[in-house]
């Protein structure tokens, strides 16, 4: 499968603080990788520089192989390619479930409005919400306002989709109707980069667990190999601290 | 870092906001040469219109006459009116009817209508309708009291609503009696709460103190007033009285945000809290 | 009561006064804190640096400073106007900032995530503005703005000061030419400034109430 994002020894300061040091990564088409790591790892950082929410101050970010545009009409339609999901949904509170996933469609691309309400529907279909179109977000519960996130992030067709721990704001209960709809989308085949603490996500669903560490990439293996035998006294420390015994 | 507006520059960007700035700059420039060429073309530079700021012993001590004036009619307004806020605050926060309402109209009369009515009336019928006679001062101080009574009411009220009920209920749960409770629990970890909030009330009652000119009350404003007719210098002379009241009111908005932001204040506040709330 | 009901009509055309003005004023204050809030938001620091000070220097001097500035300063540069012209010029300078800041605010109080949510979807700068931030801060500032409207209501009242005859200075004419109904006609025109200042408060209400959003 071709390569469809690349990090090259990618660093990253805030202010003297080093977040990101020397960070490659690799995601290939279809692929789906999972990062994991401790509180303050860059985990969030490395998520977000993919789509330039955060600027990075050395390396390369190459998609398909071009490098990352830094600015303008370029940057935009390189996210209009990049979907992205974030911990706190962060929905358009003025505008209903359906005209959260269709405004872009119309406004980036110029899809017209009623093919887009339609293709909305078909996608609040898909992520189980069919009958909370015409919601605003503040009517529904945050698990269901995250599958809106996902489904308004997907109406821009992506190639790519970035969730930066797209479950930790949610309560127990509502954290799988979220995990469905991902699971879903990686057996549709999606390109995936996620950030997240749920395990059972990533046992299942990665091509790729990368565990980061102070800012470094300690580990990138297979999930099978991270979890049974992991490499590093870091992860090891992680893991039996984050797992059930 | 991106912000709710913006991303972070990209080269092209940076090098387009630099020489929009130094465009900017320039019209800025070109805008206060402007003003500054007018003035000068009308004399307003003239050396005898500024000299006396500098050289005229006189006109300074006759402005530190009028700040005192100022800050002497500021201060007694805020003592007053932190007293009757807080007695309004009491009653809007009392479990009987009437009372609450009693505090809701002082509220809803005293800050409705202009300050000047307030300044006015004190002014006007205290010695026409009542036959007391009533200076300057107290005409400006009484009418500041209940306007700034009234707002302060609301800060105060807001402040004690504003605490968690697990302290109110910590309080009764311990056996104190409403009026112990109001005292001892919520007042002192109100009081905190809400300083930086009278203190923008107190930089809003120091500008209004200038309204003390309209019942002729010798304040700074007054003073200055007072001497344009000498100096001839208006435009320079209220400039000069604007920079004191911005020098006055910025400290004290100063003082505000250090209350607001100092982590070792906070940090006291929440450790008071804790013992208090014992 | 006499006093009140036969000078009803001063007080009228003074309350229909104060409210020119108060208009007005409001208008230029419209426009210069439109031009403020631009100004402070812009990534331009020149631009930032000269709203911060407008902001900074008005809102710390009394509005009677102001008053006397325009009043007895633009004269000297060879400006005149109307009593009623500088009275506008000098409420809406000094209301500008008030109304800049709550703009600002109300841009600047949405939470970031908003406009990352939305770049990230490929919106431009200008349709983040349009689309997801304009809206919701109209939203917010409509009570913060009725206050400001409310604010400068009374505030018209020191034009009385400076030559202009509106509520507050037919009350004061009126309490010096009726000795013994002083505290009728005072208190009349603080009705009248009441019932103008509670109404305006339940309007504000009304519209805050039909375009909030819950968050
Ligand atoms: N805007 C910022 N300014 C300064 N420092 C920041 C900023 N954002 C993140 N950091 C710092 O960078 C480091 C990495 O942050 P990041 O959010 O990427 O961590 P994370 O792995 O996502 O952690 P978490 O699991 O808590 O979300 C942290 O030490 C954090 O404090
Ligand atoms: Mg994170």
């Amino acid at each position: 499968m071709p390569t469809l994002v690349e990090l090259r020894q990618v660093n990253k300061y805030f202010g003297e603080h080093h977040v990101l040091k020397d960070v490659s990564l690799t995601v290939d088409t279809g692929q789906v990788i999972v990062v994991v790591g401790p509180s303050g790892s860059g985990k969030s950082t490395l998520c977000r520089t993919i789509n330039r929410l955060e600027a990075i101050d050395s390396g390369e970010i190459l998609v398909e192989g071009t490098p990352l545009p830094t600015e303008g009409a370029a940057l935009a339609r390189l996210r209009s390619n990049v979907g992205m999901v974030f911990q706190s949904f962060n929905l358009f509170p003025q505008y209903t479930a359906r005209e959260n996933v269709a405004l872009a469609p119309v406004k980036v691309k110029g899809v017209k409005p009623s093919v887009a309400r339609e293709r909305a529907t078909d996608l609040l279909n898909r992520v189980g919400l069919a009958e909370h179109a015409d919601k605003l977000p503040a009517r529904l519960s945050g698990g269901q306002q995250q599958r809106v996130a996902i489904a308004r992030a997907l109406a821009m067709e992506p190639k790519v989709m970035l969730f930066d721990e797209p479950t930790s704001a949610l309560d127990p209960e509502m954290i799988n109707e979220v995990l469905d709809v991902m699971k879903d989308l990686v057996a549709q085949g999606m390109t995936m980069v996620v950030v997240t603490h749920e395990m059972g996500f990533a046992r299942s669903a990665a091509d790729r667990v990368v565990f980061m560490d102070d800012g470094r990439i300690a580990e990138a293996c297979d999930p099978e190999d991270f979890f049974t035998a992991p490499r590093t006294e870091r992860a090891r420390d992680f893991l039996s601290r984050i797992l059930p015994h | 870092m991106s912000t709710l507006l913006y991303d972070e520059p990209g080269p092209v960007t940076r090098a387009r906001l630099r020489s929009w700035s130094v465009v900017a700059l320039l019209v800025i420039g070109l805008a206060v040469g402007l003003v500054c060429w007018r003035l000068w073309g009308q004399g307003q530079f003239e050396e005898d219109l500024w000299a006396p700021f500098l050289d005229e012993p006189a006109l300074r001590t006759g402005l530190v006459g009028g700040l005192v004036g100022t800050l002497q009619a500021a201060a007694m307004a805020m003592a007053l009116a932190l007293v009757v806020g807080f007695a309004v605050a009491v009653a809007r926060l009392s479990p009987s009817r009437v009372v609450q309402a009693a505090g809701a109209t002082f509220v809803w009369f005293f800050r409705g209508p202009p300050l000047l009515i307030l300044i006015l009336f004190f002014f006007l019928a205290f010695p026409m309708a009542f036959d007391i006679d009533i200076t300057p001062f107290w005409a400006l101080v009484l009418g500041l009291m209940l306007y700034n009574g009234a707002v302060l009411a609301e800060v105060i009220r807001a402040g004690v609503l504003a605490l968690p009920r697990g302290q109110e209920e910590a309080a009764v749960a311990l056996g104190m009696r409403r009026g112990t409770t109001l005292r001892y629990v919520l007042l002192p970890q109100a009081v905190r709460n809400m300083l930086p909030a009278v203190i923008s009330q107190m930089v809003i009652l120091v500008k209004d103190t200038s309204l003390g000119f309209v019942v002729s009350y010798g304040e700074l404003l007054r003073y200055g007033n007072t001497a344009i007719q000498v100096l001839d210098n208006p435009i320079q002379m209220y400039l000069v009285v604007a920079l004191i009241f911005i020098a006055i009111n910025m400290s004290l908005s100063r003082v505000a945000h250090a209350l607001e932001k100092n982590p070792v204040a906070s940090g006291l506040r929440r450790r008071r809290t804790v013992a208090e709330s014992r | 009561m006499d006093a009140v009901i036969d000078n009803i009509d001063v007080i009228l055309r003074g309350f229909g006064a104060t409210l020119l003005v108060t208009l007005l004023a409001l208008v230029l204050a419209v426009v210069l804190g439109t031009a403020t809030a631009c100004f402070r938001v812009s990534p331009l620091k020149p631009l930032s640096a000269v709203g911060t000070a407008y902001v900074g220097m008005v809102r710390n001097t009394p509005l009677t400073v102001i008053f006397f500035m325009v009043v007895f300063g633009t004269p000297e540069v060879g400006l005149n106007a109307s009593f009623t012209a500088f009275a506008v010029v000098a409420l809406g300078v000094y209301t500008g900032p008030f109304i800049g800041e709550v703009l600002r605010s109300g841009i600047q109080g949405l939470h970031t995530g908003q406009g990352e949510a939305a770049r990230s979807l490929g919106m431009s700068f200008g349709q983040s503005l349009r689309y997801v931030i304009l809206p919701q801060a109209a939203r917010d500032v409509v009570a913060p703005l009725g206050n400001v409207c409310i604010a400068t209501l009374k505030n018209s009242s020191v034009a009385m000061a400076f030559g202009v005859f509106e509520a507050t200075a037919a009350g004061y004419t009126l309490a010096n030419a009726n000795a013994t109904a002083v505290i009728q006609i005072l208190a009349a025109v603080a009705v009248g400034y009441l019932c103008l200042t509670s109404l305006a408060a339940v309007a504000i209400e009304t519209v805050e109430h039909r375009v909030r959003i819950v968050r």
